[in-house]
């Protein structure tokens, strides 16, 4: 029978090569990172160097709207529920308290309320609010409404109620410029906790005996919210009766991707003008060769350690969790496993507060294997008769360097010679359960702050039975009695000399072995500007201008 | 017709079981998986422990396991398939569905389509030239579209059309603002629906790219199937009569299809459920706010309500198309009797 060619061999041949050179340059790019093609590569910034702040500027052209793509998602938009960070970042852009950060340092600044005092005792707490404050649909926003907003999370007592019910005995209003707050003990940090949203007014809409999910109503910040569809779009505009200067951009439209590649691309495409939380350190290094794109650092108050069980056997050995902490390098683990995405970290408080003393350093170095070996000789261990060491990690929650962090710590303690480590991970649903239940001897975890003072990084930790969720077992009542006087102590100078006791204190007991602060990055495209990266680890978009 | 009305309500009551035994089984199986959702959620957070236990039992996980399966299955009988016990806590998770099954629904439609329209394609002519270069081609095609990874496949084209040429979107349902009123949750039918063309024009061009990936992986497998029905058919004896008779070729071809076709119809059916199984992967690559990236998140919080009544409704949802298919054969081949 005679058949009619519609295409020759040849020309499919020809299709399939052209389809496959497509192919390849498509994973040629994927593998390169990179995006459009560049003749000449421009080094913009570099992610270990890189501290791009470029301050706000007012033009008189229309202003734009800006577009960030995050990989986080909002859970709760009603702060008497919400307790996650990006959702916090939310509600610092719709909402205000009393109090807030400077953009850009961890100094607390007047907020909703011009100034304010404090009884001698410590234990009551005056604000004064500025007048005409309003809501963003213009409602009055009285002392009441502080107070009913802070009392409506208490009754709700939700996920974040503690950081209220754990320090406040009662709020009052006695004028509709004045807040009081009576205290259950005298706080030296309240104005630190009094910054977190839990605290923020809400709209008189928001019903005072339940949480509202996806509660659009806001309260008293710079934006209000125009639109909201889960997982897909959050709209900001500007909150006309906001009693600061407006924005200086028209509109934020935040887009919600699944995964940190995806927006990456998004960014190279022109989707979006900013890639915020969380980059991969792969993305940031690519990014950071592509010319149009800025990265920006972000220092940040997010730490990683490793925590000792101090009653399973081998670390409840203090000879072996001192070893441990001689033998980890942490440069090397910052270098090759979060290419250079973090900051070595020697206490488990913040680099940036005054009171952080690097005494892991001083006590046992870096990566001392010599010290290690000493220490491990005196715990009875040798090359022939090796300390066994289980080592646990989580393998997606904390992103997905986790593993390489979890294999560099496996090597360098083997480099003692005298230590043998099995690896071994859990989902996090499981890790947690079996952190909490004390299952685990050593495993790794992180920490983002509920408020940024030294107290947040070291009593929950360290305080007997505030840190029963950690599941380490530590309790030593020297280390409580410091904890709960340096709560009390109001003068800087005096508590930064208790939580000199405490971290060395810690670097005695190693319950836990501090490994590194994180590192954020931003990458903008080049028309974004006003961009100020700070150690809260809140991006204000108010400051942020885009050139048309 | 009576035969096949009684067969589809015999097949439809066969599905009630299938779906009570796949819910205890997920039901076993997520109290099996060690975590727990409330801690899940709050991970390292320092809250009080009697607060941990107000939240256990405002999720009621303090109840008994055997009571938590019978209230939950009840509830489900009375068509409630619970609140999510994570974030957002205590939302019905139907809202969820209601919101997410359009966006899966609407590129599974068209990943169907594109799937069907290149491995008709592939298969008739690979058919057509059997033993050719060009079925050697094809056949290679089949094989390579089979094994491919999705979400590799997805990247090589986001990196091309969306990042290098800048054609087409790379990730999401729509552009910011675009989103047509919802009557259906159809993105591309309530823009026609609304009159919406600005709206109709990004949400298509959003589903270019995830629909070609998902529909070229699925291809694979039609277009050896068809090529293998058509060969057949096209050596069996009313095709030599047709050619004996004089009648166009392109005509025979077109008869011979028809015939191939219909094994075609009940892998359809069969091909659903992977094409939903698909999903999950394209939805993550796309950033595709679906069903498929609802489970998977859900999962990782041990979220037991929302992952069961997900699963119950893609189960349903999978026994409604078997269903369908089976209607379709029989009124495609009316040899077919029941």
């Amino acid at each position: 029978m005679s058949r009619k060619r519609g295409i020759s061999s040849a020309a499919l041949i020809g299709i399939v090569v052209v389809i496959l050179a497509v192919v390849a340059v498509g994973a040629y790019l994927a593998t390169r990172g990179g995006g459009a093609p560049t003749t000449t590569t421009t080094t913009t910034t570099s992610p270990t160097t890189t501290q791009t702040t470029t301050q706000t500027t007012t033009t008189a052209q229309a202003k734009a709207a800006i577009v960030i793509g995050v990989t986080d998602k909002v859970t709760d938009l009603d702060p008497a529920n919400a307790y996650d960070f990006f959702t916090w970042e939310i509600l610092y852009n719709t909402m205000e308290g009393l109090v807030k950060y400077k953009p850009g340092t961890l100094e607390i600044v007047p907020g909703l309320a011009e100034n304010w005092t404090v009884s001698s005792d410590g234990t009551i707490w005056t604000f004064k609010l500025r007048p005409n404050l309003k809501f963003s649909d213009g409602t009055p926003l009285t002392a009441n409404d502080v107070v009913r907003s802070i009392k409506r999370v208490i009754n709700i007592n939700g996920d974040p109620s503690w950081l209220v019910t754990s320090f406040v005995k009662d709020v009052e209003a006695p004028d509709n410029l004045t807040v009081v707050f009576h205290l259950k003990i005298p706080c030296s940090y309240f104005l630190s906790v009094l910054a977190t949203p839990p605290y923020f007014p809400v709209n008189p809409n928001y019903p005072n005996d339940r949480y509202v999910s996806d509660a659009l109503w806001g309260g008293a910040g710079p934006y209000k919210i125009a639109n909201f569809t889960r997982d897909q779009e959050l709209d900001l505009v500007p909150n006309p009766y906001y009693y600061g200067p407006a924005p200086n951009n028209s509109k934020v439209i935040i887009r919600f991707y699944k995964d940190a590649s995806t927006m990456r691309m998004a960014l190279l495409s022109g989707e979006i003008d900013i890639a915020w939380r969380t980059l991969l350190p792969a993305d940031i290094v690519a990014l950071s060769k592509q010319s149009g794109i800025n990265v920006i650092s972000v220092p940040s108050t997010f730490i990683r350690y490793l925590v000792l069980n101090v009653n399973m056997s081998p670390t409840n050995n203090l000879l072996v969790r001192q070893a441990i902490a001689a033998a980890i390098n942490r440069t090397q683990i910052i270098s090759t496993a979060l290419m250079g995405a973090g900051t070595p970290l020697y206490s488990l408080i913040p680099t940036s507060m005054s009171a952080y003393k690097p005494v892991f350093l001083t006590y046992y170095g870096d990566g001392n294997l010599s010290l290690a070996r000493q220490l491990l000789s005196q715990a009875g261990y040798s090359e022939t008769n090796k300390l066994q060491l289980t080592l646990w990690y989580t393998p997606t929650h904390y992103g997905d360097t986790e593993a390489s962090v979890a294999t560099l710590i496996k090597q360098e303690l083997e480099a003692t010679g005298m230590i043998a480590v099995t690896l071994q991970s859990a989902e996090w649903g499981q890790y947690v359960q079996n952190a909490r239940s004390g299952q685990m001897g050593a495993y790794l975890l992180g920490w983002y702050p509920d408020y940024l003072d030294p107290d947040d990084y070291t009593t929950p930790f360290l305080h007997t039975g505030d840190n029963k969720w950690l599941g380490n077992q530590y309790s030593n009542p020297q280390m409580d009695k410091l904890l709960e006087q340096a709560q009390v102590t109001v003068d800087e100078a005096a508590r930064n000399q208790i939580y000199a006791q405490v971290q060395n204190l810690l670097a005695h007991d190693v319950p836990i072995v501090p490994l590194f602060e994180g590192k954020l990055y931003i990458a903008a495209s080049s028309s974004i500007s006003g961009i100020v990266p700070s150690p809260t680890m809140i991006l204000m978009y108010n400051s942020i201008t885009k050139t048309k | 017709m009576g035969g096949l009305a009684r067969y589809l309500i015999i097949r439809a009551l066969v599905i009630i079981p299938s779906i009570l035994i796949l819910y205890t089984l997920v039901f076993i199986i997520l109290r099996i998986l060690p975590g727990d959702p409330i801690l899940a959620v709050l991970g390292t957070k320092n809250i009080p422990p009697d607060q941990l236990e107000n939240l256990r039992r405002m999720a009621g996980l303090d109840k008994p396991l055997y009571v938590q399966y019978f209230e939950y299955l009840f509830n489900v009988l009375r068509g409630d398939f619970g609140v999510t016990i994570t974030f957002p806590s205590g939302v019905p998770i139907s809202t969820y569905i209601a919101q997410r099954f359009p966006a899966t629904l609407e590129l599974a439609i068209s990943g169907f389509i594109v799937s069907i329209v290149i491995g008709l394609g592939t298969g008739t002519l690979a058919a057509i030239r059997k033993g050719t270069k060009t079925d050697a081609a094809l056949k290679f095609y089949s094989i390579a579209a089979y094994v491919t990874f999705i979400p590799l496949l997805g990247m090589v084209l986001q990196y091309v059309f969306g990042v290098y040429l800048k054609w087409l979107p790379i990730a999401q349902r729509i552009d910011p603002g675009l989103a047509p009123r919802t009557i259906t949750g159809l993105y591309v039918l309530d823009s026609v629906l609304t009159g919406n063309w600005a709206a109709l024009k990004s949400s298509i061009l959003h589903l270019i790219l995830p629909s070609l990936t998902l529909g070229i992986v699925l291809s694979g497998a039609y277009t050896r199937l068809l090529r293998n029905n058509m060969v057949e058919v096209l050596s069996s004896d009313f095709i030599r009569n047709y050619y004996s008779r004089g009648i166009r070729e392109r005509k025979i071809y077109w008869y011979a299809l028809k015939n191939a076709f219909l094994p075609v119809v009940t892998y359809m059916g069969l091909q659903f459920a992977i094409l939903l199984g698909g999903m999950v992967l394209t939805e993550s690559t796309f950033s595709w706010p679906g069903m498929g990236t609802f489970i998977v998140e859900r999962l990782e919080y041990r979220d037991y309500t929302s992952i069961q009544a997900a699963i119950i409704f893609f189960a349903f949802i999978v026994g409604l198309i078997s269903l369908i298919v089976d209607a379709l054969y029989a009124l495609l081949d009316p040899r077919i009797r029941y």
